[in-house]
């Protein structure tokens, strides 16, 4: 691949990249540290400030070397590793086990996550109230904080919450990069509609039972974060199947095909995000007077975003997460994050350097916790 | 009109940052005026609904739910009573519900909470079995299933 012409306009110099970092920093550090560190814990203070250096090292590398896929995806892995690590750990001390009760359930002491949303919406319409046995607000992953967050994320990023703060997606992210090439190359790209079958089903069996049915069946990130306890046969068949579900989509599959398979074939966030995409203000346009169609970006996009139909149409479909994959690979530097409105081919920088900044410091302030958290746990193991 | 879309996506753009760069800071705000929403309660299927009745016994404190049978539409034909006791809760627990508070007792529970084991002798028809009994971090709580 011919990388000098992404680093001809993308890349930076050492100079110009640490004053685009700058504002990062110091947004970063303000959100993170609260305003004012507090340095009486030695510990904490450390684990706060080796995160917030290491992200503006990542993100001051975006703008040096023109890549944003690589070091985006660093954080994004590392934040779905820690924030499974925290969790296991608040669960191992509070409960000394990974698995919740049923007392757990009766007093509404599980933590919610963004994935419950496509399924509480008819339920809330209908007997305005949330079928999910969590904490409207106060405590560890509480409704209210989720919803907002959530929001707010898609409505500015659409899909890219899947790429930029979704904190299991760096799971599967991290196993699609295992292998240099995909040992399954030919997958129809009809599968990518998959999320919306997943979505239309579970929508509807949570409206017939007031169940949060895709987390209670389905949810394959049960097996890094918390499940039901087993006491009974249906337990086990709960557990079995989202064992199974996280092996096939979140381990094997994405090594062998080198696409992100959980999000793309049965997450039906993903499906509620793409069509967010349709509103949110950033989109990866491809310019067609530069495009030779060599249909790289078909190829290493890990969630069947990109057709050679969409390439040729000259805009990434609604299933893009805006990672920056395709981006990256384009040798003719025609494929580039862009601004709805603004004609593929203008504005390109300016359209980069607004999405990085708006996308980088959401997934950076929302992971901080969580890394923080498990860069501390490391420093007690070694020191 | 090119201009104009120009115009309106930069702008929407750079309403997006400052929504982003409001999100942190402002999330307490934001989260309390969220739970505030009408629909941001957690339905009775998983609270057990409200409390209709509370015995004050001995050591303990028992509470009787209202029935639910809550379904998306209309209720449903089965439901569940949950009962609690707070407090001190004794080993065994003998206790005799009337859960419609119509002054004529419905169940008699018995529950050996070492064991544990929990039976009912029904008196009413539309009492079904025992659907959950658990201890909790207030003392120990008990869904019954019923017909409607």
């Amino acid at each position: 691949m011919d990388n000098n012409m992404i680093n001809k306009t993308m890349k930076k110099s050492f100079g110009k990249s640490l004053l685009y970092t700058l504002p990062m920093f110091l947004v970063t550090f303000v959100l993170i540290s609260g305003g004012k560190p507090d340095f009486s814990n030695l510990p904490a203070a450390l684990a706060m400030m080796v995160t917030f250096l290491f992200m503006n090292v990542l993100y001051f590398m975006m703008h040096y070397t023109g890549k944003t896929d690589k070091f985006r995806a660093i954080l994004f892995i590392i934040f779905a590793l820690s924030l499974s690590f925290t969790l296991i750990n608040n669960m191992i001390e509070m409960r000394h086990s990974m698995s919740f009760s049923q007392a757990d359930v009766l007093e509404c002491k599980i933590p919610f996550c963004h994935l419950v949303i496509p399924m509480m919406i008819i339920p809330a319409a209908f007997t305005k109230s949330i079928i999910f046995p969590g904490s409207i607000i106060g405590g560890f992953a509480d409704i209210s904080s989720m919803v907002v967050l959530w929001l707010v994320a898609t409505l500015v990023l659409g899909r890219g919450f899947c790429a930029w703060g979704c904190f299991y997606g760096g799971w599967d992210d991290g196993f699609s990069r295992f292998r240099k090439k995909s040992a399954i190359k030919k997958i129809s790209e009809s599968w990518r509609w998959m999320p919306f079958a997943v979505l239309f089903m579970v929508a509807l069996t949570a409206a017939m039972t007031l169940g949060p049915t895709y987390c209670d069946w389905i949810c394959p990130f049960k097996a890094v974060t918390e499940f039901e306890q087993i006491s009974s046969i249906e337990s086990v068949a709960k557990a079995v199947v989202f064992i199974s579900l996280f092996l096939s989509l979140v381990v094997v599959l994405p090594v062998l095909t080198k696409k992100r398979t959980q999000c793309s074939f049965l997450c039906p966030m993903g499906a509620v995000n793409s069509l967010s995409n349709k509103i949110t203000p950033f989109v990866v346009k491809i310019d067609k007077k530069v495009c030779s169609e060599c249909f790289k970006c078909v190829q290493v996009c890990p969630l069947f975003a990109l057709s050679k139909e969409d390439v040729k149409n000259g805009k990434a479909s609604v299933f893009c997460s805006k990672c920056g994959k395709c981006v990256d690979v384009c040798s003719k530097n025609a494929i580039h994050f862009g601004i709805k409105g603004v004609p593929a081919g203008t504005m390109k920088n300016f359209s980069r350097n607004l999405f990085l900044f708006v996308s980088f410091l959401f997934i950076s302030v929302f992971s901080a916790g969580s890394i923080i958290n498990a860069v501390q746990s490391i420093f007690k193991l070694i020191f | 009109m090119k201009k104009l879309k120009i115009i309106t996506g930069i702008t929407w753009a750079f309403a997006g940052l400052v929504l982003m760069f409001i999100l942190f800071p402002g999330m307490n705000n934001m989260s309390r005026s969220a739970s505030k929403l009408p629909f941001m309660k957690i339905n009775p299927n998983y609270t057990g609904g409200v409390v209709a009745k509370e015995i004050v016994e001995a050591s303990c404190t028992l509470d009787i739910r209202r029935p639910v049978f809550d379904g998306l539409i209309k209720e449903r034909k089965t439901g569940f009573v949950q009962i609690d006791w707070r407090g001190a809760v004794p080993d065994n627990i003998v206790d005799t519900i009337d859960y419609d508070l119509d002054e004529i007792p419905d169940f008699v529970i018995t529950i050996d909470r070492i064991k544990p084991v929990t039976s009912i002798n029904a008196v009413n028809s539309k009492v079904l079995d025992v659907g959950v009994s658990t201890p909790t971090s207030y003392g120990w709580a008990v869904r019954v299933n019923l017909r409607k």
